[in-house]
């Protein structure tokens, strides 16, 4: 019995993070979701970690030239005001200049390739934040032997 | 290593709020040098267990860390590059 809890726990270590590296797959369109988003990215720069941003889905609109307002979550609308007065006072900066200054420290953007195709998006509509379009497998490649978050 | 004689810089965080007090630590960190020291100010309560982390994670020693005058005071010596 002890000895398959070790072995057990044997494979969970094994089974951890390996690499000093946080993934990140950022899904959401919405406002709130690219709090975290910057955060943790910056966060992640200057802890020395290998950070990899994969975007996709409904945050690809973000990442393009043209100006995009990003919508807030209609649950949440009646807080973002407050929110917004309480960012500002925080001296929270927005998402893109956190974004901005993990890139600086080593963080990489990637558009993902099949959503982007499917929203009509093409490599020179993204601005200069991301770094180039690529598939999951790359993303997958890049992202293995570390920690992952989805936003 | 005495940390009094060793070349000292200073960050001052006042009023920058999470995760900027460790990034300006960070770039501060990559143009030091070992032996180096950093004494880093902050106003975000979040810079204590922080600082602590971000030491743990890139093997650099924290030599003192303060609330003085309104502020957090760290001094931070670099032993890994």
């Amino acid at each position: 019995m002890s000895e398959t809890a070790t072995g057990a726990a044997g494979v969970l270590a094994a089974a951890g993070p390996t690499a000093n590296r946080v993934s990140i797959v950022m899904f959401s369109g919405t406002a709130d979701k690219f709090i975290p988003l910057g955060v943790l990215t910056q966060a992640a720069a200057a802890m020395e970690m290998e950070v990899e941003v994969f975007v996709t889905g409904f945050a690809l609109h973000a990442f393009t030239k043209a100006h995009h307002e990003l919508p807030f979550p209609a649950e949440f609308a009646a807080m973002a005001p407050a929110l917004a007065q309480g960012m500002q006072a925080a001296k929270v900066a927005p998402w893109e200049e956190m974004l901005r200054q993990a890139k600086e420290m080593g963080a990489r953007v990637h558009a993902c390739s099949m959503m982007s195709e499917v929203m009509g998006l093409k490599p020179e509509d993204f601005s200069d934040l991301v770094d180039d379009v690529v598939g999951a497998a790359t993303f997958l490649e890049r992202a293995a032997g570390g920690e992952t978050f989805f936003i | 290593m005495d940390t009094t004689t060793a070349p000292r810089t200073l960050v001052d965080s006042r009023g920058s709020s999470c995760p900027g007090p460790i990034t300006d630590l960070a770039l501060a960190y990559r143009r030091s040098k070992v032996g180096d020291v950093i004494e880093l100010w902050a106003t975000d309560p979040g810079v204590r267990p922080d600082v602590q982390a971000w030491a743990a994670k890139t093997g650099n020693e924290i030599v003192s860390m303060e609330d003085r005058d309104g502020k957090i005071v760290v001094v931070l010596r670099i032993a890994k590059r």
